[in-house]
């Protein structure tokens, strides 16, 4: 099986924040570039649209937008790759596709309407992000 | 897709009444200086096959990307993008205006390389290089 359809080559580590921030920006353009692949893998063109999926990457880039650590940009955009090889090349299934990067946190939660009532602001923040 | 064509077709009418006019003129008075409104024709009387157009983006173009800026930004209807406003100016940070950039390839079928991609600041620059390759393309 061709499972190293864009093969993960380990690039010597960035030598400055400078270089990281290319190959971030480099990643986020290769991810766009796929994704009209990735919609007709796993046939989601009925359920959301591409600008939805390219925010939902620039959100998650931003997450660790704060790293200032170059070899940790390193191994972020690592794991980035290889999450997006594993996609492209089908080694996920259309649930995992849609739970993880269509329906935000709060799809999970909006059935949860008169359970939620009396929860706090403090674990509503708490469910949605670390950082508050 | 369908954009594009229209842009194209768009693009060829406007430019074949012209070019006719042109090439009656030419072969009838023999001469390289004429008046033209609007367009300039540099090169016609060197290479008669050849078209060379340079004309600055066109507005239709420049409301697509306009749009497609507000909507990415989620800029309310009354901030007022102009075709000189920047990005940053607008509050888009770097990955911002990478996602513009994406966006603008989708929407127009081009693909924009990395180098030219680093020197758009403004609304202008990006509605000028979508016509260059949209050009190139056609």
């Amino acid at each position: 099986m061709s499972f190293t359809l864009r093969s993960v080559k380990v690039p010597p580590n960035s030598v400055s924040l400078e270089e990281a921030r290319h190959r971030v920006f480099d990643f986020f353009r290769a991810a766009c570039r796929s994704i009209p692949t990735i919609m007709d893998i796993y046939n989601l063109q009925d359920v959301v649209a591409p600008s939805h999926l390219r925010s939902v990457v620039a959100a998650e880039i931003r997450k660790h937008s704060s790293v200032t650590n170059p070899k940790v940009i390193d191994m972020l955009l690592f794991k980035a790759m290889e999450e997006l090889n594993n996609i492209t090349e089908h080694a996920k299934q259309r649930h995992h596709i849609i739970g993880q990067y269509v329906v935000g946190r709060e799809g999970l939660l909006q059935d949860t309407g008169t359970k939620d009532q009396g929860a706090s602001d403090f674990l509503k923040e708490f469910y949605k992000t670390n950082y508050f | 897709m369908a954009s594009l064509a229209q842009a194209s077709t768009a693009l060829s009418t406007s430019c074949k009444p012209t070019l006719q006019a042109l090439s009656s003129r030419v072969s009838s008075l023999k001469s390289v200086s004429f008046s033209i409104t609007g367009k300039r024709f540099p090169s016609l009387s060197s290479r008669p096959g050849r078209l060379q157009v340079s004309c600055s983006a066109k507005p239709e173009t420049l409301n697509k990307v306009c749009d497609i800026v507000k909507k990415q930004l989620a800029l309310p209807d009354t901030t007022a993008v102009t075709a000189g406003s920047k990005f940053t100016e607008l509050g888009a940070d770097s990955l911002d205006t990478v996602e513009i950039v994406m966006g603008l390839e989708e929407e127009f079928g081009i693909s924009v390389e990395e180098d030219s991609a680093q020197t758009i600041a403004t609304v202008q620059d990006a509605a000028d290089l979508i016509e260059k390759l949209v050009e190139k393309k056609a």
